[in-house]
């Protein structure tokens, strides 16, 4: 038998289809179970939060935040438990008890976590001058608990960090890398939640000093030292212009007087100036 | 720019993929352009893995010969595996990987047989193993091993 060699010209062995074809429908397919997975959480935070009892969020907020060290600031905690003294007895903000804690941080924000624990950063507190901005910050800041904006995000984060752990495994790199950019995202609240904790920051201003008198201060602050309207489109509040324009809005329709406002005490302000 | 900044771990691992899939696409070209003309070049030379039988005193010397590759895969690849592992079905990105492990075991062992003069290489097997079972750990890189081996024979010429 003659040994005739002839050569292959296909290779049966490996796929003919392009690898980014396939990454684009594996990638399409995971994006498409992600965000159903990600509406269907939304639908069902939606409809949970706002039956959660606040004992159990207190409970929960105790558990979670058991780890973080809270060093509570005596003034500013007064201060929130003083505006929400003037809440109707009605009112589910009465069953918190209420913390603030300061930050060292240069980020200009403030968060809400569960259980009442407020936490602003440094770098927020240095641009308030008056008495007037705090209030309307912390009454906002309350503003979001009274509408259980932190739970909501906090439920869906929680619940597509579970999933993508399930997916992937607990300890996979991706997971990790996708819970933290949601987490990140979740902290964030809607233009529509920011606009409604403005306003119920604006009441518990005007509840306080009987006139709106520094509700924008703050925000044209802010606005001046802005770069432009882009870096907004990502960020985590709406743009301080929108924001001056909603208030302005609001204190229009209120018929809400607009009066002076009183400086910080001299002890916020040394507290907050010196901050390393 | 902040955004790249913030998701550092993100980011990175953009750049992974895209260098995985820029350098892993380049090397297995140039690979199996060299498969290919190695292949041609060693065509005429036998290779059977059917255990041979040969008449008495045909066979002048015998000798094992072997040959091994190692493949790695990259970034690209393996989220390509990655993916699959949820949604099932072949994994094609590996399948170029062993292809090419196979025939680059088989040439190298070709190689050892031809220049120690062998005229045919009977009984080849072929093992294949994940190397240090890096590719089942987390975070690590795998890699392929092919070994070749088989039986070199030299042939009294009649």
């Amino acid at each position: 038998m003659k040994y005739i060699a002839r050569e292959l010209t296909e290779n049966v062995n490996v796929s003919k289809s392009h690898p980014l074809a396939e990454l684009a429908w594996l990638a399409g397919g995971l994006l498409a179970v992600v965000a159903i997975l990600y509406l269907s959480l939304w639908w069902v935070a939606d409809r949970i939060v706002p039956r959660v009892p606040v004992q159990v969020e207190v409970w929960a907020g105790q558990q979670l935040m058991a780890r973080f060290p809270n060093r509570p600031d005596p003034q500013l905690t007064e201060r929130v438990r003083n505006l929400v003294r003037l809440l109707p007895a009605a009112s589910p903000l009465h069953r918190y008890d209420f913390s603030v804690s300061v930050m060292e941080q240069e980020t200009v924000n403030a968060l809400a976590l569960p259980g009442g624990r407020i936490v602003i950063f440094s770098g927020l507190l240095k641009q308030i001058e008056s008495e007037n901005e705090l209030t309307m910050i912390l009454g906002h800041e309350l503003g979001h608990y009274a509408h259980r904006d932190h739970l909501r995000g906090m439920g869906r984060g929680l619940g597509m960090t579970l999933a993508l752990a399930m997916l992937f495994g607990q300890h996979s790199q991706v997971a990790g890398m996708a819970s933290n950019l949601l987490i990140g995202m979740e902290m964030r609240y809607s233009q529509q939640q920011e606009k409604s904790a403005d306003a119920y920051g604006l009441d518990l201003l005007v509840q306080t000093y009987g006139h709106a008198g520094g509700a924008t201060d703050f925000f044209l602050r802010l606005a001046d030292q802005d770069e432009g309207k882009l870096a907004y489109l990502l960020a985590s509040h709406p743009h301080p212009q929108d924001r001056i324009a909603g208030l302005r809005k609001m204190i229009a329709r209120q018929g809400y007087a607009v009066g002076p406002t009183v400086p910080l005490p001299e002890t916020l302000v040394h507290q907050s100036r010196e901050c390393p | 720019m902040e955004f790249i900044v913030n998701h550092l771990d993100l980011s990175l691992f953009a750049v992974l993929v895209t260098v995985g899939y820029a350098a892993g696409t380049f090397a297995e070209r140039r690979h199996y352009a060299s498969i290919l003309t190695r292949e041609r070049a060693q065509r005429q030379f036998q290779v059977m893995n059917a255990e041979a039988y040969f008449a008495e005193g045909r066979v002048k010397n015998s000798f094992m010969v072997s040959g091994s590759a190692v493949i790695s895969i990259d970034y690209f690849k393996r989220l390509l595996a990655i993916l699959r592992n949820i949604f099932g079905g072949r994994v094609k990105a590996y399948e170029s990987l062993v292809d090419r492990a196979r025939r680059e075991a088989i040439l190298r062992m070709k190689e050892e047989a031809l220049t120690r003069g062998a005229d045919m290489v009977v009984n080849l097997r072929l093992e294949t193993a994940a190397i240090g079972n890096a590719a089942n750990r987390r975070g690590r890189i795998g890699s392929v091993e092919v070994l070749a081996y088989g039986t070199a024979v030299t042939l009294n010429k009649t």
